[in-house]
């Protein structure tokens, strides 16, 4: 029973409800021996007032507490060194609980970060945002955008029956499931702004629609099985390819797309054109291109037919007094197409437009677009007539109303009326223009009557107009 | 193999029970010449004696205490109350001593307590309420509430045979509306397995006793594929096997007719927010009595019991969720 | 106006021996007092170390009714002590160091740590671990007299039961059930005159609490409780009626509770006088007074007994103390009995 180790001498619990205690009177001092069992303080507490036996026998070490003071149940209030026997040892320790380890959560699933070129723009594609939880994990795992799955939820919602048979069905979601412009910002040289021959006056090839400038994070599939019968290749979508898909039909299913189509004589544009070149080039070192000049009777007609320009916006028409002018541009090799974007173009003249048409040409050639450049948009020009068609029917870029097509401007015989009101024939530069726009806004004579005054802008082009 | 009703299963389990193992007893009020309140032990005390089919004097605690101590001795008490409602004047035995005895003291306590449950006749309430929640919730005892006869039969023989206190609750309603075929030979069914009494793939619908009846009316009458899954034991219950059936179907309805907070539902449907929440395309959806006592009129009793159209409503909302 | 019959006090030591106690037993109720003082006495200084948690209840007073009713029990009765029947626990063969265990929360102590104060039992001894709802053992008693009537078995149940738990329903119903049907039940009321702080006269409206026997159909006793022998006397006399199939008995035995309710409490409300007089009755002191005038007990036993029960508490107390605390990690375990618990004395 001899032990060197101190003692503890606690403050005991004299009841269940009892927390603390009061020292009364200490029966020792420091230095004094005490044996086990014999009295070595009194406390008083809420119930009772008692003797504290010693739990050891030893020399009084240490006292901690003094007379007066009123500590916790538990606390410590003296201690013996320890010569002698001790009756007890202090007792023993519960033993220590392993420690808990602390995980790190998780971090996050699902969502990848968008890419930064990409646009983001979410136009909210089912009723209700609300994507449930075992939709949520089957999509993580399957790679799917729960957002591109047709839901047949309540308020539309895609609920877990529809993204198995969205699986089941071999559906090909795009893109990873991130905000993605399938419109990369890594465009092939697209076709430079040169004016051609009249045959070819667009700037921009060929975009025989409106590529998706809003793109949605397209879906991208998990490996569905596809084989290739005899004879026949696969290769798989990219990321672009799957975007503009994705869009184009979202468009057609969005807007009512009319078109109206107006025949333009360019006779004055095209001379007046001959005549800039050469000041342009030498002193400004850019190109007065047929899509300058378009570009801005557009913008000028814009202002007079603002729902052309205009959105619909949940149950509301949104007009603007701003013109965001889009202009289609083709990817080298069919890879795609990007629809670069003038900002404020109603405050630029024949000039600024054809510089600023020029610099995004270059931009997207030089794939230096950043999501800004292709994001806004409150109208779009396509020119679908570089490789000589006449009619077209692009595609709205979601969420504008309208998207203007230039045509390949061919030589033609022409019904002229002198100023005495004979008609001849004579040999003019034609280019049709079509004007796709959303009916659920526009009607067919207010379109009408925007391209009836395109034309007579581009008709009466005054030499002193910029 | 013959058909039974409900009430002859359990009265068949008991009394095949009694024969076999001469430990056995029942003691309860009027069970003996009576054959009890509700004729289970009908013909018992003819084959078994007075002093192994016990006429108690009216005091649930003699009878509660009584069968602690007798079972703490070696005996199989079948103790009972003559209705589930009385147990709260045995629920000091119950909880305090007999719950506890095993874990604290290492004493086995091996009771069975038949607890006739349940309302649907104008019992009012004092004769209609299903307390399993309440004695769930205590460490130490087990609750089973078979809904067929033939769980019925298995489940009384596995309740005597355990070694805890297990809480029977037999479903007054069922007694003798419910037939079924039920082996002749002795069997046991296990306390805490579910068991899947109608197989879907579009919802869950889990619950006990004689609500299992109303669930399948009411899957009937909804166009989609529900799998009602029948506890059968409702401490320790099945888990694995709800868990199973969220998994498959993502929506699940929980029923139960004893009163909604506190409930047993509540438990089953936090662990299924807690343990299968990436499983679910809809919120857990509860469906019981409202937090009154029961009450006496049919008319009002039918506003309290879930109806088969309650639940068809319930469903209709979870598919289309 | 009493209805109980009251005992005699012990008489001559030919009256104990036609009891069947000789020297040799008288010794060993001796020893057994003075362990059953001396295992509270220690625990006491145990709790104002701080050693004990929770709280600290003894039956100082109590310790002639508690050995006597257990020295008249037989091997294969049983019974539910509660927390002034320490004497019962000891008589019963219970090793004090693993009362200091259960008392200290031990792992070794009878209930692993999971139930404290004297909420202990043996099993093997024939001892039931009592609650704090009181007295809810009593119809537990019951039912263990019910098994041995269904079997037919030449066993009792004593059940105990203080004055102030003798108010709730359950001393009711457990003893009406017992002598309805007239079960092999003996119980044993410790009346030490205070339920805590209140006295007997708010708790009982008779005489006698023995008088309600009558009520129930059978005998009711009272005995003065600081008598051993007259307590062993009347236990047994009981006891041995409840085997051969007479039906319970009550027996009230009377003594006064020397300390308060628990440690906590000094007992404020008890008159000084009342303690001065019954300590003059002390049960020890009066033992060990008859011891030396009947049975010549000598110095030097008297000597061997202090001694001996110095050494077995103080080993005892070594021996607890090096008992591990319990492992909070099985705390789930043993929530449900298996099939295996069925195995002990009880369930042959």
């Amino acid at each position: 029973m001899a032990t060197n180790t101190a003692v503890d001498v606690v403050m005991p619990q004299m009841g269940v409800s009892v927390s603390e205690g009061t020292i009364t009177k200490w029966m020792k001092q420091v230095g004094d021996h005490i044996e086990a069992d014999e009295t070595l303080l009194e406390i008083s507490t809420d119930k009772v007032d008692t003797e504290v036996p010693s739990p050891a026998s030893g020399v009084v070490s240490e006292i901690l507490v003094q007379e007066g003071e009123t500590v916790a149940v538990g606390t410590v209030l003296a201690r013996l060194g320890g010569e002698g026997g001790s009756a007890s040892a202090p007792p023993p320790e519960p033993p220590t609980q392993p420690a808990a380890e602390a995980s790190e959560a998780a971090a996050s699933e699902g969502e990848a970060a968008p890419e930064n070129e990409a646009v983001a723009e979410a136009p909210p594609e089912n009723g209700r945002a609300f994507v449930s939880p075992v939709v949520a994990r089957i999509a993580a795992e399957q790679g799917i955008d729960p957002t591109q799955v047709p839901g047949t939820g309540s308020g539309g919602r895609v609920t877990k029956k529809d993204i198995q048979s969205f699986i089941d069905s071999g559906a090909q979601p795009a893109a990873p499931a991130a905000q993605e412009a399938p419109a990369t910002p890594a465009p092939e040289a697209p076709a430079t702004p040169a004016p051609a021959a009249p045959a070819t006056p667009a700037p921009a090839a060929p975009a025989p629609s409106a590529p998706p400038v809003v793109q949605q994070a397209a879906p991208q599939s998990a490996p569905v099985e596809v084989a290739a019968q005899v004879g026949e290749t696969l290769e798989p979508m990219s990321a672009m390819r799957r975007g503009i898909a994705d869009h184009m039909r979202k468009s057609l299913d969005t807007s009512a797309h009319v078109t109206s189509a107006i025949e333009v004589d360019m006779s004055r544009v095209v001379q007046i054109r001959q005549k800039l070149k050469k000041e342009y080039q030498s002193g400004y070192g850019v190109n007065p291109t047929f899509l300058a000049f378009i570009a801005r009777a557009t913008v000028e007609t814009l202002r007079d037919y603002p729902w052309v320009n205009g959105e619909i916006r949940g149950d509301k028409i949104v007009t603007k007094s701003f013109v965001n002018l889009g202009f289609a541009v083709e990817l080298a090799d069919g890879k795609g197409l990007i629809v670069p974007v003038v900002k404020n173009a109603e405050t630029l003249n024949l000039l600024g437009m054809a510089k600023a048409i020029a610099e995004i040409a270059k931009r997207a050639r030089d794939k230096q677009l950043t999501p800004d450049d292709v994001a806004g948009g409150s109208f779009t020009i396509t020119n679908p007539g570089g490789y000589g068609t006449f009619h077209g029917t692009p595609v709205i870029s979601q969420p504008q109303a309208g998207i203007l097509g230039t045509y390949a401007i061919v030589k033609r015989p022409w019904v002229v009326t002198d100023a005495n009101g004979a008609d001849a024939i004579a040999i003019r530069s034609i280019m049709n223009l079509t004007l796709t726009y959303d009916h659920r806004l526009v009607d067919g004579a207010y379109a009408g009557r925007f391209l009836r005054d395109l034309r007579e802008r581009l008709q009466g082009w005054g030499e002193s107009e910029y | 193999m013959a058909e039974k009703t409900y009430l002859q299963a359990i009265s068949d389990g008991i009394r095949g029970e009694m024969r076999r193992d001469k430990r056995v007893f029942v003691i309860g009020e009027d069970v003996g010449v009576y054959g009890g309140a509700f004729k289970v032990t009908l013909g018992f005390q003819e084959e078994f004696g007075a002093w192994r089919v016990i006429d108690a004097p009216l005091s649930e605690t003699a009878i509660m205490g009584g069968a602690t101590g007798a079972a703490i001795m070696g005996m199989r008490p079948v103790a009972e109350m003559q209705f589930a409602d009385f147990v709260s004047c045995a629920w000091d035995h119950l909880v305090t001593v007999a719950a506890k005895q095993r874990w604290r003291a290492g004493t086995p306590v091996p009771i069975v307590l038949r607890l006739p449950s349940g309302g649907g006749f104008s019992g009012g309430p004092f004769h209609s309420q299903n307390p399993e929640s309440t004695f769930a919730h205590i460490p130490g005892l087990k609750c089973v509430c078979p809904a067929t006869p033939e769980d019925a039969k298995g489940l009384i023989i596995s309740a005597i045979e355990d070694p805890n206190p297990v809480l029977f609750f037999e479903h007054k309603h069922l007694y003798r509306r419910i037939k079924g075929e039920v082996p002749d030979e002795r069997y046991t069914t296990p306390i805490g397995k579910a068991r899947i009494h109608a197989e879907g793939d579009e919802v869950s619908l889990i619950t006990w006793g004689a609500m299992v009846y109303t669930a399948e009316e009411a899957a009937k009458q909804v166009d989609a594929s529900v799998e009602i899954v029948d506890l059968r034991t409702v401490m320790p219950w099945d888990k694995q096997a709800v868990l199973d059936s969220v998994r498959k179907t993502s929506k699940v309805l929980v029923l139960h007719e004893d009163t909604r907070t506190g409930g047993f539902g509540a438990e089953i449907a936090a662990t299924i927010a807690e343990e299968a929440f990436e499983d679910l395309d809809a919120p857990v959806k509860r469906l019981a009595a409202p937090d009154t006592p029961v009450p006496f009129s049919p008319v009002l009793e039918k506003a309290f019991i879930p109806q088969v159209d309650d639940v068809v409503g319930a469903l209709k909302e979870l598919i289309s969720y | 106006m009493a209805i109980a019959r009251v005992a005699e006090p012990s008489g001559s030591l030919q009256d104990v021996k036609e009891q069947g106690l000789d020297r040799e037993d008288l010794l060993q109720i001796y020893r057994n007092m003075l362990v059953t003082r001396g295992v509270e006495e220690r625990g006491h200084i145990l709790y104002r170390q701080g050693k004990i948690p929770g709280s600290f209840y003894t039956g100082r007073g109590n310790e002639a009714s508690s050995v006597g009713v257990a020295t008249a029990m037989g091997t294969d009765d049983v019974g539910t002590p509660l927390h002034r029947d320490m004497g019962v626990h000891i008589t019963r063969g219970v090793e004090p160091w693993r009362i200091f265990a259960q008392y200290m929360g031990r792992a070794d102590g009878p209930t692993h740590g999971r139930d404290g104060n004297v909420h202990m039992a043996d099993a093997n001894l024939g001892l039931l671990a009592m609650v704090s709802h009181l007295p809810a053992m009593l119809p537990v008693a019951v039912g263990c007299g019910l098994a041995f009537r269904i079997r037919e078995e030449k066993r009792v149940a004593v059940a105990w039961s203080g004055e102030g738990a003798m108010a709730r329903g359950d001393a009711h119903e457990g003893m009406n059930f017992a002598g309805v049907r007239r079960l092999p039940v003996v119980f044993i009321c410790d009346n030490n005159q205070w339920a805590y702080s209140t006295p007997t006269h708010l708790e009982y409206a008779v005489e006698h609490l023995a008088d309600r026997a009558q009520a129930y159909g059978f005998e009711g006793v009272v005995v003065d409780g600081t008598d051993v022998l007259a307590v062993y006397r009347e236990a047994r006399r009981a006891i041995e009626k409840a085997r051969d199939g007479g039906g319970p008995t009550l027996i009230e035995c009377q003594t006064l509770r020397m300390e308060g309710h628990a440690v906590h409490d000094d007992a404020f409300y008890v008159p000084k006088e009342l303690f001065e007089r019954w300590a003059e009755r002390d049960p020890i002191e009066r033992f060990r007074s008859w011891l030396r005038d009947n049975v010549d007990m000598t110095d030097e036993e008297e000597q061997e007994t202090a001694s001996f029960v110095k050494k077995l508490l103080n080993d005892a107390l070594h021996r607890a103390e090096e008992s591990p605390q319990p492992d909070p990690s099985a705390l789930l375990e043993g929530v449900y009995a298996t099939p295996e618990d069925l195995d002990t004395p009880h369930h042959k």
